[in-house]
């Protein structure tokens, strides 16, 4: 009787499982682009790449190596994520100043039909304005109408493996290339004045873990790239491809391997799934042929005990020799870190004068709330200071950058006390800051909002989340938190003054010659500043969360600001508002007239 | 003989009836069938089971995922009484096993054993907030 029924329940448990393996759904098209009310009408699927009809931007030649140096001098284009090499996000432009951005209107608009986060920093070249969307779209527009040249569609995959938003963070462009990396790790090049794929390669596959989200760069016709993953505990790499064929040139690992003594840094095997990711689009210093690159915390996030040790070289900044990917020298910002202070957010190569000295620097407003300076010829500490206005995971650092980590500020299984700054940073790598060399001031959007951290169980299978513990916005919920941006001075460190919004600050920052810059809130408006004082000067509500990256750039003497909108709701558990502007990317277009 | 063929009518009767729940299910937009055993009441009586089954929602679930607190975002609240693909212990069971296509939800079956997702479904019951 009772062999009866166990036989009964085995069959019936088999049959269920078997039936909810084949309950899968097939693979959708592209997520986020569905069109409501589509399959209702009997419409088709639409077409998912739309190549120019003639070829578009041949005014201009190809982007040479020179030009990609020396361009951003020239108002007309916006060739770099960071601007230019050095990361400055600084236009030319000097038509618009503090006595007439008030008369900023809008010029034209673009949608991008895509749900999630709108985080590009468009790239402008021969006229044509390359921007991509979340999700893959890549869009060619005329850079003063407007109007759509070509588009291509990336048809993703439905089981990729993210955990912060469908991103895209831009396109590179060299030659005649523009370059975009997937969500499905792959990365593809396309011929900017056709829109037609030139290669195609997957970088690695996705379902360990791995997506890349940002803009790459391109140096002497090679193409640099990181990926996103360490949430997945994937292993940090950072890669250059052939411009031309779209073969690897090399590949670094991020998490020092057996071999090198730093793999001694994690206990046992916990290299394997160190995370490190390296996210964030890197730097590059023509003088001394140097790539900079950062890489993000070791995983698991919140849980270091199994991962005993500095961690090397998760949250540092990398000098690399970008021929072969071999390591110059590092620099690591947070050892065993327990915060998810990825140490990648923008590092600016400026110029400036130390101790009396003009020395060659690398600055860093960094996630864990300090601004660094380091010598960019050597890597040696030179400064941190706070540039948030609450900081207590550390009590400040040692003469040689080493935090002092107050323990009361670990993870615990119960929720440690309220900690500052969150995970969110401080500044974050999702977003872009900008520099006036003029002024020697460095402008951050910031977030303060503290948390408190729970550790828990973190099991390392590739592809499923491998956080170790979970935040929770202790500020946010009681609409606590806030933002600025905050203009540090990159001589001293401290912060000249402080713009102020009632949320935190999450979209990224353009500075022009003519002395205002620009962001957007995630209430929804662009905004322009006053570089000498943070006064606000002009703003429009756009509508959807600014979580862009700003450009600025002049056709025919005519300026033009590009902001992006549209967020991804999810990040609203960090401003601790429910965000009532529903998501989708529309990119606004302001310009001035005389 | 007779014994073989009752338990195979059993297990014909079984299947009939799996297939009408499942074809029910289906019917009302659901994608798994309700029938199986269900661990979760003994595990429920548990401390040491809810516990791993918080550990585990905390250290892989929650973070940039799940929040332990109501909230906006494509991960839903799992402490509330709405459920987007059944709110059954057999259904849950499946959604985390199997993930939700097209969303950030990735398949946990196969990765975690079987009984440790039993042990979140659990959890996620205990800490329900919602009122039936």
């Amino acid at each position: 009787m009772v062999n009866r029924r166990f036989a009964v329940r085995a069959k019936l448990s088999l049959a269920f499982a078997a039936l909810c393996a084949l309950a899968l759904p097939a693979a959708a098209q592209a997520p986020g682009a569905g069109i409501p009310g589509a399959d209702e009408l009997g419409l088709p699927p639409p077409p998912t790449e739309y190549p120019a009809e003639k070829p578009v931007g041949t005014s201009a030649g190809p982007a040479t190596q020179d030009v990609l140096l020396k361009g951003p001098a020239n108002p007309a284009q916006w060739l770099h994520y960071g601007g230019d090499y050095r990361n400055f996000r600084n236009s030319p432009v000097k038509s618009i100043t503090p006595a007439n951005a008030r008369g900023l209107r809008v010029a034209w608009s673009a949608p991008t039909g895509t749900l999630g986060q709108f985080s590009t920093s468009p790239v402008v070249y021969g006229g044509v304005m390359y921007f991509t969307t979340s999700y893959n779209r890549l869009m060619a527009v005329d850079a003063k109408t407007g109007k759509f040249l070509w588009r291509y569609d990336v048809k993703l995959q439905p089981d990729m493996k993210i955990c912060c938003g469908p991103a895209n963070r831009g396109v590179a462009i060299g030659g005649d290339y523009v370059v975009m990396a997937t969500l499905d790790a792959r990365l593809i090049a396309f011929d900017r004045t056709t829109g037609k794929v030139a290669w195609d390669t997957q970088m690695i596959p996705y379902k360990d873990g791995y997506s890349s989200t940002s803009a790459p760069l391109i140096v002497n016709s090679m193409v640099f790239i990181g990926f996103a993953g360490g949430e997945f505990g994937a292993s940090g790499l950072i890669d250059g491809y052939d411009l031309k064929t779209g073969k690897r040139l090399w590949r670094t690992h991020t998490v020092a391997q057996p071999g090198d003594p730093n793999n001694k840094s994690w206990a046992g095997d916990s290299w394997k799934s160190g995370g490190s990711p390296s996210w964030n689009t890197g730097a590059y210093d023509a003088e001394t042929n140097t790539l900079f690159w950062t890489t993000g915390n070791p995983s698991p996030d919140w849980n270091g005990d199994a991962r005993a040790g500095d961690n090397l070289y998760s949250d540092s900044v990398l000098a690399l020799d970008p021929k072969t990917g071999k390591m110059k020298w590092y620099f690591q910002f947070t050892p065993h870190d327990m915060w998810d202070f990825d140490g990648n957010t923008q590092i600016f190569l400026v110029d400036t004068w130390y101790n009396g000295k003009k020395i060659k620097a690398l600055a860093q407003p960094n996630r864990n709330g300090f601004f660094y300076l380091l010598d960019r010829t050597t890597g040696k500490f030179l400064r941190a200071t706070q540039y948030v206005e609450q900081l207590d995971w550390a009590k400040g650092v040692d003469a040689k950058g080493r935090p002092i980590v107050d323990p009361s500020a670990y993870p615990t299984d119960k929720g440690s006390r309220r900690v500052c700054p969150s995970n969110m940073g401080g500044m974050n790598g999702s977003w872009t800051g900008a520099y006036d060399p003029s002024a020697n001031l460095i402008f951050v959007p910031t977030v303060e909002a503290c948390q408190s951290l729970t550790k828990g169980i973190a099991v390392y299978v590739k592809g499923i989340p491998y956080y170790g513990g979970t935040p929770t916005m202790v500020d946010s919920v009681q609409g606590k938190g806030y933002g600025t941006i905050s203009a540090i001075d990159v001589a001293t460190g401290q912060v000249k003054w402080r713009y102020r919004d009632p949320q935190p600050m999450m979209a990224g920052a353009v500075a022009t010659a003519g002395g205002v810059m620009f962001t957007s809130t995630v209430d929804g408006e662009a905004i322009a500043l006053n570089q000498a004082n943070g006064e606000r000067l002009w703003s429009f509500r756009m509508g959807g969360s600014g979580r862009g990256q700003p450009i600025v750039y002049e056709i025919d003497g005519q300026p033009y600001v590009a902001v992006p909108s549209g967020g991804w709701a999810a990040m609203g558990m960090m401003t601790g508002k429910y965000p009532m502007a529903p998501e989708g990317g529309q990119l606004f277009v302001f310009t001035l007239d005389k | 003989m007779t014994a073989h063929r009752s338990s195979a009518a059993a297990v014909i009767a079984a299947a009939g009836l799996l297939l009408a729940a499942v074809t029910a299910g289906r019917a009302n937009g659901n994608e798994a069938p309700a029938t199986a055993a269900d661990p979760v009441p003994a595990l429920l009586n548990s401390p040491p089971d809810v516990a791993r089954g918080r550990a585990l929602f905390v250290g892989t679930c929650g973070a940039y995922c799940h929040h332990m607190t109501p909230g906006p975002g494509d991960a839903p609240y799992l402490f509330d009484c709405d459920w987007l693909h059944g709110g059954s212990d057999a259904e849950i069971f499946h959604t985390i096993s199997a993930g939700v296509p097209n969303t950030r939800m990735v398949a946990f079956g196969g990765a975690l054993p079987d009984q440790d997702i039993w042990r979140l479904v659990a959890y996620v019951r205990s800490a329900s907030t919602c009122v039936k």
